[in-house]
């Protein structure tokens, strides 16, 4: 705190006039997210398009509950608590727990990192109390494999080989593990969902599971299924900074063409 | 009460990350500097949590009797080692390091393999040319494959060309897209957690 | 062999080729790409004693792949007689780095604490990325050895990223991106990369929008750099098995396509 307290007296300037622009964006964007949310108005009237996927869940659940077998959820191995994916993935986490609650299905949650473990403890427990059943939460069903990726995916592997779940949902942020977890619950004959922000794994979700939620998607829907208006609502912020973007970029394409053209640095701006 | 402190906690530090960025002052930077010790040290302390969840699940497994050599193999795992690197430590040319070269080095090696032999399986199940679309990737994948290849007595500087072509235009404009709504996404699920709108996190709504 | 599924013997097909090809000692030769030849242009390029940071960021699965590739990457860094400063983010690669760097630094009679140094594992990567922004030795009190910062004769004066030239990221999976994101874009230091295959397209829009200086990917780049530096490494080992292992994913694709196009034709989903 003392040195705090000195450091304060120095001459460095509070603000680093440097990231200037990037500050300006930021608070448009807080701006935004903060009206949509806040906005009742605005919030009320937004309706959102249903997502390819989501009314797999229902299924996904119901045909494991039919089969006697559990339901198995990873969140993958690129992610921690502090990424934004993985709180979309709890989301998701919720609102399956709820119904695996429902139905009396065993729900398994295998991860990689003690701080996820923890959280979705409370989130599947919390889902269990809500639905009503709070007597079918299994704690040991929620547990912490290993924090090495190839440690991670043999061990996902092997539970799903042993315990054959009926149906598995990958969502959360994943790497090389993605295809290995995929082709094994492929080859038990699971019915999978998938979703990841790894663009590179995508292409791998796409050929080895039923259904793959794309990047945002991912956002967008873990909003949709919380139902909670204020969290549906900053999905809108998304696309009014969405398009945003895209009027920037069309705006820069053109001076940046016009410039090669005509040889001219008036339009520097926009570089920053 | 514990739910409001965790909220106020999360919302003082994320506009306290957020704000320090924007400095280049020594104050700021030394608020972030703590704060990411603090996050360090942190982050030690969960790790005995999870080891702490996973002894009593393979304990109680063990009891059970499901999968009772795996469970063995990986408590045996689990004490062995923290012994021998309290014995005799972590430094090269020690029990533990001979331990981590010759049997996880191999043993994660075998794993990642493994996703050579699922690319052939799933390019051999689910590369189809099921329309005109999914016949251009497929042309696209082939090409790229080719490319990365060295076939003797074969030069591809045109599919090469080609492929870098497919990498830097078409494939790169549709992951810019994804990647800025992925990057929207997370901007707003971050701000919703700093504002506490979203508590998943939290065990709940 | 009755209960073997067409899946099994695509696997039994694939390891028994490259088995076999990996027992024949026929080294092909590559074109060098543009990517590989800035990148090592970038090392030739900076002033001797230049100070790299060197972080080994992946596990020890990836070991095959990863191992070609640092060690060109070292040893051309090392040739030049730049400084390196070598650590790792991940706990699995710790020693593999610490191994791999001496053994190099050995082979150019490189000294420890006076040309490159080893600063050992650090856990929360993206931490341990911005701390090192404020403070490396504040981040890193002492090196993998135990020795203290303020000891160690190369690091006398490095004080955070202004005062080292470049960071080499030698990763199996996405983290050269918080690289990118947190020491790159924030503390204004070039990242360059050598990467495993499979995550050489996600790097891609880094590359192109100038985030990240230069990379190279997988056993092909490993090769591609081993002959810039005029030797045959792992990299120029692996490309046979390589290449034999990508025709045969191709004849995959044409087999399955085949079944199913002819499946179709009778009427069978």
């Amino acid at each position: 705190m003392l040195s705090i307290l000195v450091l304060t007296s120095t001459n460095v300037s509070y603000f680093n006039v440097d990231k200037l622009p990037l500050f300006i964006v930021s608070l448009v964007t807080i701006a935004i997210v903060l009206y949509t949310t806040y906005h009742k108005k605005s919030r009320d009237k937004y309706q959102m398009r249903k997502i390819g996927g989501l009314g797999a869940i229902e299924d996904a659940i119901g045909r494991a509950t039919e089969m006697a077998r559990p339901v198995l959820f990873t969140p993958g191995w690129g992610g921690d608590i502090q990424r934004p994916t993985t709180i979309a993935a709890l989301n998701f986490l919720s609102n399956i727990a709820a119904k695996t609650a429902q139905y009396d299905c065993q729900l398994i949650f295998p991860t990689h990192d003690p701080v996820i473990m923890t959280v979705a403890q409370e989130v599947i427990k919390e889902s269990y109390i809500n639905a009503g059943y709070p007597d079918r939460y299994k704690e040991s069903d929620i547990c912490y494999v290993s924090s090495t990726q190839f440690g991670y995916a043999a061990a996902v592997d092997g539970m799903v080989s042993r315990i054959k779940p009926a149906s598995i949902f990958l969502l959360g942020t994943f790497e090389a593990e993605s295809l290995i977890l995929a082709e094994t619950g492929n080859s038990i004959g699971a019915i999978q969902i998938a979703g990841t922000d790894s663009t590179i794994q995508l292409s791998f979700f796409i050929v080895a599971c039923d259904f793959t939620l794309i990047g945002e998607e991912l956002f967008a829907a873990s909003g949709y299924l919380s139902g909670d208006r204020s969290i549906m609502a900053s999905v809108r912020a998304q696309d009014i900074l969405k398009i945003i973007i895209i009027v920037f970029l069309l705006v820069a394409t053109i001076l940046v063409t016009y410039q090669s053209f005509f040889e001219a640095d008036l339009f520097g701006w926009w570089k920053f | 009460m514990t739910r409001k402190f965790a909220l106020m906690t999360c919302f003082i530090f994320g506009l306290v990350m957020f704000v320090q960025y924007f400095s280049n002052h020594p104050t700021a930077k030394l608020l972030n500097q703590s704060i990411l010790e603090y996050w360090q040290i942190i982050f030690a302390f969960t790790l005995i949590v999870g080891i702490a969840g996973f002894i009593m699940n393979s304990v109680r497994e063990l009891r059970e009797g499901e999968s009772k050599i795996y469970k063995l193999a990986s408590l045996g795992g689990l004490i062995l080692m923290p012994l021998l690197a309290m014995i005799w430590g972590i430094k090269a040319d020690t029990p533990f390091t001979w331990i981590f070269e010759n049997v996880q080095v191999p043993l994660q090696a075998t794993v990642f393999s493994l996703l050579a032999f699922f690319v052939a399986s799933a390019s051999f199940r689910g590369f189809r040319a099921r329309s005109i679309p999914a016949g251009i990737l497929l042309a696209s994948a082939i090409i790229i494959l080719i490319s990365r290849s060295s076939i003797p007595g074969f030069q591809f500087d045109f599919l090469t060309d080609f492929a870098n072509w497919l990498r830097s235009n078409p494939a790169m404009a549709a992951r810019r897209g994804i990647l800025i709504g992925i990057g929207l996404g997370s901007v707003t699920t971050s701000l919703r957690v700093i504002l506490g709108i979203e508590r998943t996190w939290l065990g709940g709504k | 062999m009755k209960n073997l599924l067409p899946r099994h013997y695509v696997f039994l097909g694939l390891f028994v080729l490259t088995a076999l090809v990996m027992s024949l000692n026929i080294k092909l030769d590559v074109e060098v790409s543009e990517n590989t030849k800035r990148l090592y242009g970038f090392i030739d390029s900076l002033p001797e004693n230049s100070y790299l940071i060197v972080s080994f960021d992946h596990e020890a699965s990836s070991i095959p792949e990863i191992k070609p590739i640092a060690t060109a990457l070292l040893k051309h860094a090392f040739s030049k007689g730049h400084k390196l400063i070598g650590l790792s983010l991940f706990s699995e690669g710790t020693l593999i780095g610490y191994r791999l760097m001496s053994e190099i630094g050995r082979e150019y009679d490189r000294k420890y604490g006076q040309d490159y140094v080893y600063l050992g594992f650090k856990p929360q990567y993206i931490a341990a990325i911005l701390s090192m922004g404020e403070s490396i030795p504040k981040t890193f009190p002492k090196d993998y050895l135990g020795n203290k910062y303020s000891d160690i004769p190369i690091l006398s004066g490095i004080e955070n990223y202004d005062d080292v030239s470049a960071v080499l990221s030698i990763a199996d999976g996405s983290l050269t991106t918080h690289w990118i994101e947190y020491a790159g874009m924030r503390y204004n230091i070039a990242v360059v990369a050598g990467v495993a295959a499979a995550m050489v397209t996600t790097y891609d829009p880094y590359l192109e929008a100038g985030q990240m200086h230069s990379m190279i990917g997988g056993l092909r780049g490993a090769a591609e750099y081993e002959k810039m530096l005029g030797y045959d490494g792992g990299g120029a080992r692996a490309m046979l098995a390589q290449t034999t292992a990508h025709l045969y994913v191709i004849l995959m694709i044409i087999i399955g396509n085949v079944i199913y196009f002819r499946n179709r034709k009778k009427g069978i989903s």
